[in-house]
């Protein structure tokens, strides 16, 4: 392709002959690179299952002649997350969790699902959907379930005890919306109730244990009367099942997206469609810039004042401006970190 | 703190106040404490109903056959959106709607089911001569029949023959099982009869019977399918995430990553110059004209 180089340098396109680029542009190769025949040739690598023609297998177990033996889905889901086969009364603990977890009315879930199913779309693309809402603050799993890890991870390291470390947690935590000790749930004995059956199951364990003492420091510290709330319960059950903060969050929020199904198959026969254009907004419900003609565009220049700042304190006065702009982004501070091993560790504040 | 609903409709499904959470009229704390299982909540969920112990038996099977399928389109979505390293839901909402008109068609098998049983009852057919319909008029437009055949299990899904089996074990096989039966019976046939290979029946064509069977409808059954897969999906997602390499394409691992440059294989038209806005518009027009840029139109 060096004529076409050639050919390209002679024409100059753009800014890609300055001299303060760092290389020459027109030297770049054109084409694809070729196989790589020196490393192993790509591959899907997998912990979790394989198959072949004949047999689907995970963790070892080949499925088929899993649920032949009369194991199910909930067992299915200790195989793939754990490698391993749950004791019956882990199996019954996780059904009980699911129930709780597969409905929770017109919550974000389903009404997402709803919304997505008024476009004439795919079930899939609504169950899908649904499980976008599972955050850190919605079903917040994983932000939930790394700090109690992080916390009895200090009370071990800093040899405190874990009384100590669950006061020091709710006072770093007080209002985060998934320190699993709320007021959502004053009235409600499910997530309570959900303990109780843990312990009567012989499956409650260390992180049972320290939510309890964590929404007993909440009472203490709060000014509002709080409780745990089933973030928390669940959240805790599924740790002391053995299921890792992601893999709950996962677990959790697949199982909802049933939910949604149902939501979605509902919408559409108690609904109709929704077309491009035909929501309004009313203008009551509108509270920025006043109506206002539009300048020409020749007028641009005179209008227009440029984005540019070219001192701290330029910036600072310009960011402090931008920050009143709804939707401009500006008041939102997020720490956005690689997930890999915790992905409870995004902080969204404004 | 604010409690009002995020969204107001008329619903038959559920409702929840301060003291429960309510699933067609159930509280969902007392049916777990009573000892029902998830599966049964997915029938009180879908079909308003406590099913037998043997339709919950069906569901469990059918579920649990149906979680884990090693990779699949929806795997290797899931794997492919965690590879830039988003919040995990969003690797699994990609697995779940990674079903659509080809990978577990589920909604569509039941659909077709119900289009030809409804038909057998208006035409006055048997279900065996309507299956015999069915197939040919599929086969006959060049239409795959929903539910038979597999990519990658070429002789026979391992898990679609023991679905129908179980079935037939747990007394839970009705009209849908029957007429599946005869679509598979007649498809053979007339496969055989043309001289082509053996197809077998898939996991929907299977596990979509039993669903239908055990009173799902095509829509409740495919989400059933869909959403299942979306938990083993996450676990495939997840072991990427934390013991795979973000991106999916660093040099430096010794074998050769799913995006690594020399993965990719170019077809399209040959390098070109871009032309100066001065001469675009004749460029353009003469572009329109020759028609060839039609070769490439997706």
């Amino acid at each position: 392709m060096g004529d076409l180089n050639e050919e390209k340098k002679k024409r100059k396109i753009g800014n890609l002959g300055d001299r303060k680029m760092p290389y020459d542009y027109y030297e770049r190769e054109y084409g694809t690179v070729p196989p790589d025949t020196k490393r192993k040739s790509f591959r899907w690598v997998s912990e979790v299952a394989y198959k072949n023609v004949h047999r689907i297998v995970a963790r070892g177990y080949d499925t088929t002649e899993l649920v032949e033996e009369g194991y199910g889905l909930v067992d299915i889901l200790f195989v793939d997350f754990q490698a391993r086969i749950p004791l019956v009364e882990e199996e019954k603990m996780l059904n009980y969790v699911m129930i709780l977890a597969l409905e929770d009315g017109l919550s974000m879930p389903a009404a997402i699902s709803r919304i997505v199913a008024q476009s004439k779309t795919f079930l899939t693309q609504a169950c899908g959907a649904s499980v976008l809402a599972f955050g850190h603050a919605f079903g917040a799993y994983s932000a939930f379930g790394n700090r109690l890890e992080e916390y009895l991870k200090r009370a071990e390291e800093q040899g405190k005890t874990t009384k100590d470390i669950a006061k020091l947690l709710v006072e770093e935590n007080l209002n985060d919306e998934s320190l699993g000790v709320s007021g959502l749930m004053l009235k409600d004995p499910a997530a309570k109730r959900m303990l109780d059956r843990a312990e009567k199951l012989g499956v409650a364990g260390k992180h049972i244990a320290f939510m309890k003492e964590i929404v007993e420091a909440a009472q203490q510290i709060s000014p509002e009367p709080v409780d745990l709330d089933m973030l928390g319960a669940i959240g805790a059950v599924m740790m002391d099942l053995g299921f890792t903060p992601e893999a709950t969050w996962a677990i959790l929020a697949v199982t909802r997206a049933f939910g949604a199904g149902a939501h979605y198959i509902e919408e559409l026969e108690r609904g109709s469609y929704t077309r491009l254009g035909q929501a309004l907004t009313p203008r009551e419900d509108y509270d920025g810039a006043p109506d206002r003609p539009v300048p020409d565009v020749k007028d641009r220049d005179k209008i227009a004042k440029p984005a540019q700042t070219h001192t701290a304190e330029e910036w600072k006065e310009a960011f402090e401006e931008r920050k009143k702009i709804h939707g401009s982004g500006f008041a939102i501070i997020e720490e956005i970190e690689d997930p890999s091993k915790k992905t409870g560790i995004k902080k969204v504040g404004r | 703190m604010d409690r009002e609903p995020v969204f107001r409709r008329k619903t038959a499904i559920s409702y929840k106040t301060e003291e429960k959470t309510v699933l067609r009229g159930y509280d969902l704390s007392e049916l777990a404490e009573k000892g029902y299982s998830f599966c049964d909540a997915m029938f009180v969920m879908f079909q308003n109903r406590i099913p037998t112990e043997n339709e919950e038996k069906m569901l469990k099977y059918e579920m649990g056959v149906f979680m884990e399928h090693s990779m699949s389109p929806s795997a290797v979505a899931a794997i492919g959106v965690s590879t830039g390293r988003p919040n995990l839901p969003t690797a699994i909402a990609a697995s779940i709607m990674t079903f659509g008109g080809v990978h577990g068609p589920g909604a569509a098998h039941g659909y077709m089911m119900n289009k030809y049983i409804e038909r057998a009852h208006k035409e006055g057919k048997t279900l065996d001569e309507m299956a015999k319909i069915l197939v040919d008029e599929y086969l006959d437009n060049k239409k795959p029949v929903m539910g038979l055949g597999q990519p990658q299990h070429i002789d026979s899904d391992p898990r679609a023959e023991p679905i129908h089996v179980k079935q037939e074990e747990l007394e839970v096989g009705g009209v849908y099982l029957e007429f599946q039966r005869a679509i598979e019976k007649h498809f053979h046939a007339r496969r055989k009869a043309e001289g082509r290979s053996y197809v077998g029946v898939n996991v929907v064509g299977a596990g979509n019977t039993a669903l239908c069977d055990i009173g799902f409808s095509p829509n409740a059954a495919w989400c059933i399918g869909s959403v299942c897969r979306g938990f083993s999906c996450a676990a495939h997602a997840l072991f990427n995430m934390k013991r795979g390499r973000a991106w999916g394409a660093s040099r430096r691992e010794p074998m050769v990553q799913m995006i690594d440059l020399s993965m990719i294989e170019y077809a399209g038209p040959d390098d070109r110059i871009v032309p100066k806005q001065q001469e675009r518009q004749q460029y353009a027009r003469r572009q329109k004209e020759q028609g060839e840029y039609q070769n490439w139109v997706i």
